[in-house]
């Protein structure tokens, strides 16, 4: 209230912007994904065209392009192909999954999928196989504490992984939800009003607004349909601006 | 049985070996290492026959002595988990005794007193009293569907081993509910020293039902989002376990 409408359209532009900007950010992590999909489908592709199953050795060819992307970009934490199960021919499932160290280092992650040892070893329903495995698109799961992989609280980017167009498991990059605060804190902090981001369920991914911190709820919007419309809207006196290209809504109170 | 053999050769080369072997910072260090070794044979991170790294190496990746180790060895010898061969090729192997299950986790119990238990069991509460608060606070739909697969699970699962599992896990996703990392961690790494002696008191079938009808109490209350509520009843799951846990020690 009290501004002029010329103001207003500065405002709106702003959060246009940073909308964009945040959406951008992920995107350069999808391209990661895309890049992890195109190497793992040549390879499967290359596999079934010699007439056999392939097998978790095979998926070795995989390491020096994860841990290129794992050195250039800044935001991934983790990054590898998860097999579908029942894909390899010698084990009844697999993560080719690679990581970087608290000093830089890049190391495998080694999961007991013993469903008879461990409770962990089915990972079929974790949002970030689920989704793009039902879909058949990219997805962004979380914010959520990934206790099978990192112990941290991350956004997973996935996209399903098609050989002969069957889904043979997903690719995929984690994102700290710690290193994504700090890459856009910057942004949401030069606009005029507190600001959040939310997932498509209303969860704080990131904010600069203190009454709404980062895994908290953020109730009342129908964050799933501003996404589907992909439209600014508006709610309750928040002004609600959607992430281009990727299921994160702005949001100013 | 391949495939099996693979898997399980990495994990144990892996992420669970590194937590067996991460430094324990215990006053009784003797007893946390015979704990820590003991728990990960008895839930099959060690396999039957493997090797245990040499006496330095090891004594160095657990933060110990190696008087420290050598005690904790002797204490493993006589427990029937380890067995030492002297000469070329010699070293320490895991070795499972031929004795039932059961009495290897009594002979586990035993090395705690029911002061540690009940100490367990308040810090137990606390982290899943506190996660059953949170979580109510912090959970839609969505997040409920791992709790009540996991509940679900409970009530069928036969071996006590496997029910433990899921107690543990259902635990671990309630401090994932409250979206915490620091408390997923915590709970973890406290089901990894429970998690063995919980088969003591899952193996009877009612009790497996009690603890499955508390855990679908505690997904209601959270759905509700009554947070008082669910992490109340989170506790109150908890300490009944501990208690029992206590009452078994006190048998033997």
């Amino acid at each position: 209230m009290g501004r002029s409408p010329g103001v207003a359209t500065l405002d709106t532009e702003a959060e246009a912007w940073v909308a964009a900007q945040v959406g951008g950010a992920l995107e350069a992590v999808f391209e990661t994904v895309a890049a992890t999909r195109a190497d793992t489908e040549t390879l499967l592709g290359r596999v079934v065209a010699e007439d056999r199953r392939p097998v978790s050795a095979d998926l070795a060819a995989l390491r020096p392009g994860l841990h290129v992307h794992l050195t250039r970009e800044a935001l991934v934490s983790g990054v590898g192909f998860v097999a579908a199960p029942g894909l390899l021919a010698d084990v009844p499932a697999w993560l080719e999954w690679w990581q970087s160290g608290a000093d830089g280092d890049v190391r495998p992650l080694l999961l007991d999928l013993d469903p008879g040892q461990s409770a962990y070893s089915d990972y079929t329903h974790w949002d970030w196989f689920a989704l793009p495995r039902d879909t058949g698109r990219r997805a962004v799961a979380g914010p959520y504490v990934d206790y099978l992989c990192s112990d941290e609280y991350s956004l997973t980017l996935s996209e399903p992984v098609l050989v002969q167009g069957r889904f043979a498991g997903v690719a995929a990059a984690d994102v700290y939800l710690r290193h994504f605060e700090t890459a856009v804190l910057p942004l949401l902090r030069r606009l005029p009003r507190p600001a959040h981001l939310v997932n498509a369920r209303g969860r704080v991914a990131a904010s600069a607004d203190p009454a709404h911190l980062a895994g908290s709820l953020t109730k009342g919007p129908d964050f799933g349909e501003l996404l589907s419309a992909a439209r600014p809207g508006a709610h309750d006196g928040m002004r609600l601006v959607p992430c281009r290209g990727v299921p994160l809504v702005l949001v100013l109170a | 049985m391949h495939e099996v053999v693979t898997v399980r050769q990495h994990e144990i080369e892996g992420g669970a070996r590194r937590a067996v072997f991460s430094p324990v910072d215990n006053r009784a260090r003797v007893d946390a290492v015979v704990r820590r070794i003991g728990d990960a044979i008895e839930l099959g991170l060690l396999a039957d026959g493997e090797q245990l790294p040499g006496e330095t190496e090891l004594a160095g990746q657990l933060g110990v002595s190696t008087v420290t180790l050598r005690e904790a060895l002797m204490a493993l010898r006589q427990q029937g988990l380890v067995t030492t061969r002297r000469g070329r090729g010699g070293g320490s192997f895991v070795s499972l005794p031929e004795v039932p299950a059961d009495d290897r986790l009594k002979a586990r119990l035993r090395s705690w007193s029911t002061e540690e238990l009940r100490d367990l069991g308040d810090h137990w509460a606390a982290l899943s009293g506190a996660a059953g608060r949170l979580a109510a606070q912090r959970t839609e739909p969505e997040d409920l569907r791992q709790l009540r697969r996991t509940a679900e699970e409970l009530t069928r699962a036969e071996y006590a081993a496997a029910r433990s599992r899921l107690y543990g896990r259902f635990h671990v996703e309630l401090a994932a509910a409250a979206q915490s990392a620091r408390l997923t961690r915590e709970q973890v790494a406290l089901q990894r020293e429970i998690g063995a002696l919980l088969c003591l008191v899952l193996a009877d079938d009612a009790y497996r039902e009690e603890v499955a009808d508390c855990h679908r109490s505690v997904i209601s209350a959270v759905q509700d989002g009554a947070h008082e509520t669910a992490g109340t009843l989170a506790e109150r799951c908890v300490r009944e376990s501990t208690a029992r846990l206590v009452a078994v020690r006190l048998t033997l």
